[in-house]
């Protein structure tokens, strides 16, 4: 059961396409999907003013797939609250997908804008190309952060990523921002590419791994152990890591692993194992 | 002649409420108390080089003189059929008028921002996530012995703030250091005049003194009150202060988290931190912790630089720490002179200070998303208000770039680049000195605007011309978008 849709031309104010998700699209005809209300600016229109939509719907969420084509760098909160079924895009999209994501699946061929699956408590996204900022973090204000689920993002990330995190896993193949797993909890990142630094400042808990070189690291961290690889669900990566614990001035236990074959400018807490 | 006494100042967060105006004939012939940059204002607003004096429409890509009614009605027309406008500036006006913004945002389903998102933006988002432990001046200039000024230079950006509440001031219970403070700043100037001189004399180059302070003065030792500037360089304040610390640009969040260790007692694994040595931040840290009241005053140095918002949860999460050992406080340097009154009345009107959408009828508030600057480098708006601010100037380069593409109206007194720019042009009084209203003091007390002398008859009040313009959009809204 797939449900397509195209935009139709190029929109220059935001989308609030919060009704764009597969909860809301099953049981109803394509044409009452077309009805349904998206927030353009400050008018409200249905979505077939924005989107041509066409394929057949199902009954049933997880029989459900969205595809969505065209530039949705300006269409935000798809996939909202989410709880079974996919959802597909063919290029770019705006901020918030999956904003409260439950369940189900979430690909994206090419970028994403900030708060990706922001307070997330299940299911998978994946993005091929860059995300933006707060990746799973929570709003403005808020300290429930992600819960569970999986982001994967095979490009780079923008700062924050993983913040209030307290369960669930976010892989980042490129390089990430500043601030990766602020306030971690609980939960794991892992860090292919390099980070620009202050890696989980105000952490208390969870797992931070960084496979490339780390600019700077924070004063409030101290060094544990050596170790020969680092471990992330199934997943086993087999070199030799620095193991920090911090951060000190949360009076955090949170685990930090920095690839030693990379980060050079950490031998000199080597003796401070001796 | 008429002496006008008790007259609060339109320039800076620290709002002094000091000063004697003379008046003349309608003309201010001489301002008492200000410091330069209050005086200025008072005695050359009226200079018709930089004053708006015309309502101006622009017609055929030339701005053209047209009626008020013209020019209210022309930004009346672009709001009511605008599908995502910006309605930003805000912080040199009064409360009073902000208000009546915030009725018009909600009417054209904008979003309304003030300047706080290019300033203290970040502090206000770290106020909301960690809280914040702060006091008035007033307690500042009776009880702080100790005062810290990080990543800000009062001396140039606020200068009567070091003269009327911290160090030069003389509250009931800390004397005034200025006399102090005087002989050292003749002696700092009189060796800079002497190494010039001998350099001259000698044809030799001027060699440069270290900029850090190496180690303590003796005088920490003595009760007296204490200043300590924190910055990225030798500011004015920096050479009056009683201790200096340098640190590396972009490095002030380290610096705070290893005080924040060093404060609870615990020891740091590396030899310096941000440029710092270890040794030295851990003498600062005793001062910190020794002091009966201390406070942190913190600059845009701090929110805007790299860490932004974070920087603030690592400065106030330290006055948290310090907390459990002395009495600390900490207070933004804010900039303009209501820009706290602009978060104070969004606050009560909206439940958010800043960057409140209205888009979907209902307020809403995410900074990053909902923020003019941040709208503006997505292109996402197609209309624009602007009042008592210069966003042209001011804006990274592309977001001045979408937001002069998109119909701009302007309400402001003077000529600026953004009012050059606009689409409409609506000249206004001059708050504080033409019209009364209320403005927020940094510490968020209120303070009234005094009305000295009338403004020329096309300038009316900010608050009446956006209730002009609001009646006009209701007016559209009601014949359906035909009046």
């Amino acid at each position: 059961m797939i449900v397509k849709l195209h935009l139709k031309k190029e929109i220059h104010v935001p989308v609030d396409a919060e009704s764009i998700s597969p909860d809301v699209f099953a049981g109803k005809l394509v044409e009452e999907i077309a009805e349904l209300p998206l927030w353009k600016g400050n008018r409200k229109v249905p979505l077939k003013d924005v989107f041509g939509v066409e394929g057949i719907s199902g009954k049933v969420t997880n029989e459900l797939v969205i595809h969505i084509d065209g530039n949705l760098s300006k269409v935000q909160r798809i996939g909202s609250g989410m709880t079974d079924g996919e959802i597909r895009i063919a290029g770019d999209v705006g901020m918030h997908l999956g904003v409260e994501m439950k369940g189900g699946k979430i690909t994206v061929e090419g970028n994403v804008g900030s708060w990706l699956g922001s307070s997330m408590k299940g299911g998978t996204i994946e993005v091929n190309k860059d995300a933006g900022d707060y990746i799973g973090a929570p709003y403005r204000g808020s300290t429930e952060g992600m819960r569970g689920g999986t982001i994967t993002i095979h490009g780079n990330a923008g700062t924050e990523a993983g913040r209030y995190m307290k369960k669930g896993l976010i892989r980042i193949d490129g390089d990430v921002d500043q601030f990766v797993g602020i306030h971690l909890k609980k939960g794991a990142i892992l860090v292919r590419g390099n980070a620009d630094g202050r890696a989980g400042a105000f952490m208390t808990g969870g797992k931070i791994i960084i496979c490339g070189h780390l600019k700077s690291l924070l004063p409030t961290f101290t060094i544990d152990s050596m170790k020969s690889k680092a471990k992330v669900e199934e997943e086993i990566i087999k070199e030799p890591f620095y193991l920090f614990i911090g951060d000190l001035a949360e009076h955090g236990s949170g685990k930090l692993y920095l690839a030693k074959n990379k980060n050079k400018h950490l031998e000199t807490h080597e003796k401070l194992l001796q | 002649m008429t002496l006008v006494k008790n007259v609060t100042c339109p320039i800076c967060g620290t709002l002094c409420d000091d000063l004697e105006v003379e008046v003349e004939e309608n003309s201010i012939v001489d301002v008492r108390n200000a410091c330069a940059i209050g005086e200025a204002k008072f005695l050359n607003f009226t200079d018709p080089k930089h004053r708006n004096l015309k309502p101006l429409v622009r017609k055929g890509g030339e701005l053209t003189e047209v009626s008020l009614d013209e020019a209210v009605e022309r930004s009346a027309q672009i709001l009511a059929h605008a599908q995502y406008p910006i309605l930003y500036g805000w912080s040199c006006t009064s409360c009073q008028a902000i208000r009546v913004g915030i009725e018009l945002a909600e009417e054209v389903g904008g979003v309304i921002d003030n300047t706080s998102t290019v300033c203290h933006g970040p502090s206000i988002l770290s106020i909301q996530s960690v809280g914040i432990p702060t006091c008035t001046l007033g307690q500042v200039r009776h009880r702080a012995d100790l005062v810290v000024y990080w990543a800000s230079d009062p001396y140039s950006a606020h200068p009567r703030h070091i003269e009327r509440y911290t160090s030069f001031s003389d509250g009931r219970f800390q004397e005034s250091e200025w006399e102090h403070y005087v002989t050292r700043l003749r002696g700092v100037l009189g060796k800079k005049r002497l190494s010039r001189a001998s350099a001259r004399i000698s044809m030799r180059e001027v060699s440069i003194p270290p900029i850090a302070d190496p180690k303590l003065p003796p005088e920490f030792e003595t009760e007296k009150r204490k200043l300590i500037v924190v910055d990225v360089r030798k500011t004015r304040s920096a050479e009056i202060a009683d201790f200096f610390i340098q640190v590396e640009p972009n490095r002030d969040f380290e610096l705070l988290q290893a005080l924040r260790l060093l404060v609870k007692d615990e020891e740091l694994e590396v030899d310096k931190v941000a440029g710092v040595p270890v040794d030295l931040l851990e003498e600062f840290a005793d001062i910190l912790i020794s002091c009966n009241f201390g406070i942190f005053f913190f600059g845009v140095g701090l929110t805007m630089s790299s860490g932004k918002h974070r920087n603030i949860d690592a400065a106030i999460a330290l006055t948290k720490d310090l907390n459990y050992r002395t009495k600390f406080a900490i207070m933004p340097m804010r900039g303009h002179f209501n820009v706290a009154g602009a978060n104070i009345v969004s606050t009560w009107q909206t439940g958010y200070p800043f960057a409140v959408d209205f888009s979907h009828g209902y307020p809403r508030y995410n900074p990053g998303e909902t923020s003019a600057v941040d709208i503006l480098q997505r292109d996402e708006s197609d209309a624009s208000l602007i009042i008592a601010s210069d966003p042209v100037s001011n804006f990274p380069r592309n977001a001045a770039q979408n937001l002069v593409k998109n119909p701009m109206i302007t309400i402001d007194p003077v000529v600026s680049p953004t009012t050059m720019m606009a689409d409409v042009v609506i000249p206004s009084a001059f708050v504080g000195i033409e019209v009364e209203g209320t403005a927020y003091r940094m510490d968020c007390v209120p303070l009234p605007m005094k009305k000295i002398v009338e403004p020329p008859k096309i300038c009316l009040p900010d608050e009446e011309i956006l209730r002009r313009i609001l009646l006009q959009v209701r007016q559209i809204r009601q014949t359906g978008g035909k009046a």
